[in-house]
């Protein structure tokens, strides 16, 4: 799950403002460079858009965390979970009580398609979030655990995206991989 | 930024000027006002400061006098004061002692600009935060620099409530910010699992109540004016309210504060050290850092969901501004610090396996 607004949106709207407000002001001789730049945004848009975005290690870490190892397998592999069915507005923050009881749910083991992935990440993070506010985990130990584990490499992988420099400061790894 | 109209309307500039100028008389008892140079001031974006400088013919500023009229921006969002209501509290904090712009006087009627402003004294120097964390040669003043500010929050806190003259004041506690975190986050499209964690942190680490005192609710690093090494005036008291004393200590240290030096972490400027000797040399009151802690996490979780606002303002709102809509990343900053406020062990853990 990645930061809004998205990522293709900040550059359509750098592209924006590079071709509508700062070309005007140049020397028409440098009119050519910055046409190139906004090429080459768009090369890194398209390319970016056309890329389906791995999520796959922070959804094994919910799957991990909601369900047995046979679950996360297999929902890396695209397969069944074999995970119980949500009951209605579980999981959802701000609609109802939350159960408390957390399942797997059926979205994570359906096959993977881009869009049903991004879908998915949703719908596990909108879980995730109201499990943590209603305390879901407190009573074990190695899930409240595996919980935090989850928001650790969440956090450090969408600071290594959007700003290595913060991480880096903060003395992190701002590149690499990141034991959990 | 340099401007030379007062914010426009359908009667003009020039009829504006000649209404300010009659009011600023009536206000002072002045014969008549002259009105020089006006300039709009860098930096509001929810208000507009104007620089003005007038002649005034007796009365109770007789002679020339550098002030600023401060009014909400054409583009503003609603804050939690108006011009009339901030004037109330400036005068309030003024009386209590704090370093800030005498304020002059305030007009609720709209008729004279178009809506409402106040006037107060011109002070020196700038506020503008990088420059006060990063320039070399403000580096011995820093410390004392951080002590007064203690000494000046220690000051503001001694309004208390109630009072007749700030009755418009809100009370916010420590489960009301939760509450309000909690409802902005159920709007948002983006689930935020790390605030989520924090705030029920701080639901179940709510600590003992203390009787409420003035907040300044954005106490910090670019809000203050500094004229070379010497504060001038706190500035911009728009979010004022009723709250926990040690609500603006958390505000003023939290990691988004601190301009470019993460490591001083009174405002970026120093040490807390100097920071808290000051406050409770003032106050008389010790500062325990449970309490430090739990506003410091209440800081982070307010400024993630303003960094969200401003890009709500793209992604809701449809304004097609960079800035505004790429803010909105700062929330993951705010997140990590939660973490590392939270889960010390597994900060420590995770930095010593950077390889």
């Amino acid at each position: 799950m990645r930061d809004l607004p998205a990522s293709l949106d900040l550059l359509a709207l750098a592209r924006e403002l590079l071709l509508d407000e700062l070309l005007p002001l140049l020397p028409p001789e440098r009119h050519r460079d910055v046409r190139l730049i906004a090429t080459a945004m768009a090369i890194v848009a398209r390319e970016a858009a056309a890329r389906l975005q791995s999520q796959n290690q922070v959804l094994l870490d919910l799957a991990q965390l909601y369900n047995s190892e046979k679950a996360s397998l297999s929902a890396l592999q695209g397969g069944e979970g074999g995970d119980p069915a949500r009951s209605a507005g579980e999981g959802e923050v701000g609609v109802g009580k939350v159960s408390g009881i957390p399942h797997l749910t059926p979205a994570l083991s359906a096959p993977r398609g881009g869009e049903e992935v991004k879908n998915d990440a949703a719908r596990q993070f909108r879980r995730l979030a109201a499990d943590l506010r209603n305390g879901a985990f407190e009573t074990s130990p190695s899930r409240a655990a595996a919980a935090r584990a989850t928001l650790w490499r969440l956090t450090i992988a969408k600071l290594r995206e959007g700003n290595p420099h913060f991480l880096a400061a903060n003395g992190f790894n701002p590149a690499g991989e990141e034991s959990a | 930024m340099a401007a030379t109209a007062l914010p426009r309307s359908d009667t003009g500039p020039g009829d504006r000027q000649r209404a300010l100028a009659q009011f600023l008389a009536e206000a002072s008892g002045a014969a008549a006002v002259e009105i020089g140079r006006i300039e709009l001031l860098a930096g509001g974006a929810i208000q507009e400061n104007w620089g003005l400088d007038a002649e005034f013919e007796g009365g109770l500023l007789s002679g020339r006098q550098r002030m600023v009229l401060r009014t909400d921006a054409a583009t503003g969002v609603p804050s939690s004061l108006g011009r009339v209501e901030e004037f109330a509290v400036l005068q309030a904090v003024f009386a209590a002692g704090v370093t800030v712009p005498e304020p002059l006087f305030a007009c609720a009627d709209k008729a004279v600009l178009g809506k409402p402003f106040f006037v107060m004294r011109r002070v020196g120097g700038s506020a503008q935060g990088r420059p006060i964390t990063l320039d070399p040669a403000l580096e011995p003043a820093r410390p004392a620099l951080a002590e007064r500010l203690g000494r000046e929050l220690a000051k503001l806190q001694t309004v208390r409530s109630p009072r007749g003259d700030l009755a418009f004041l809100k009370k916010t506690g420590p489960r009301e910010h939760i509450a309000a975190f909690r409802a902005y986050l159920d709007l948002h499209p983006n689930p935020r699992p790390v605030l989520e964690w924090a705030l029920r942190w701080a639901e179940t680490h709510v600590p003992d109540t203390l009787p409420p005192v003035l907040c300044h609710r954005d106490f910090r690093t670019g809000n203050y004016m500094l004229d070379g090494t010497r504060l001038t005036g706190i500035l911009d008291w728009e979010f004022a309210g009723w709250g926990d004393p040690d609500e603006d200590i958390g505000w003023l240290c939290c990691k988004g504060w601190r301009f470019g030096r993460l490591d001083r972490e009174a405002g970026g400027i120093a040490e807390r050290e100097p920071f808290y000797r000051g406050y409770e040399a003032e106050s008389g009151r010790r500062l325990g850092p449970d309490r430090v802690k739990f506003w410091e996490v209440i800081a982070n979780l307010r400024w993630a969901v303003i960094a969200m606002q401003q890009s709500d303002r793209y992604l809701i709102g449809g304004a097609r501004n960079l800035s505004t809509a790429i803010t909105g990343r700062r929330a993951t900053e705010c997140e990590l610090e939660l973490l590392m406020l939270l889960d010390p062990a597994g900060a420590k853990e995770r930095m010593a396996s950077r390889a």
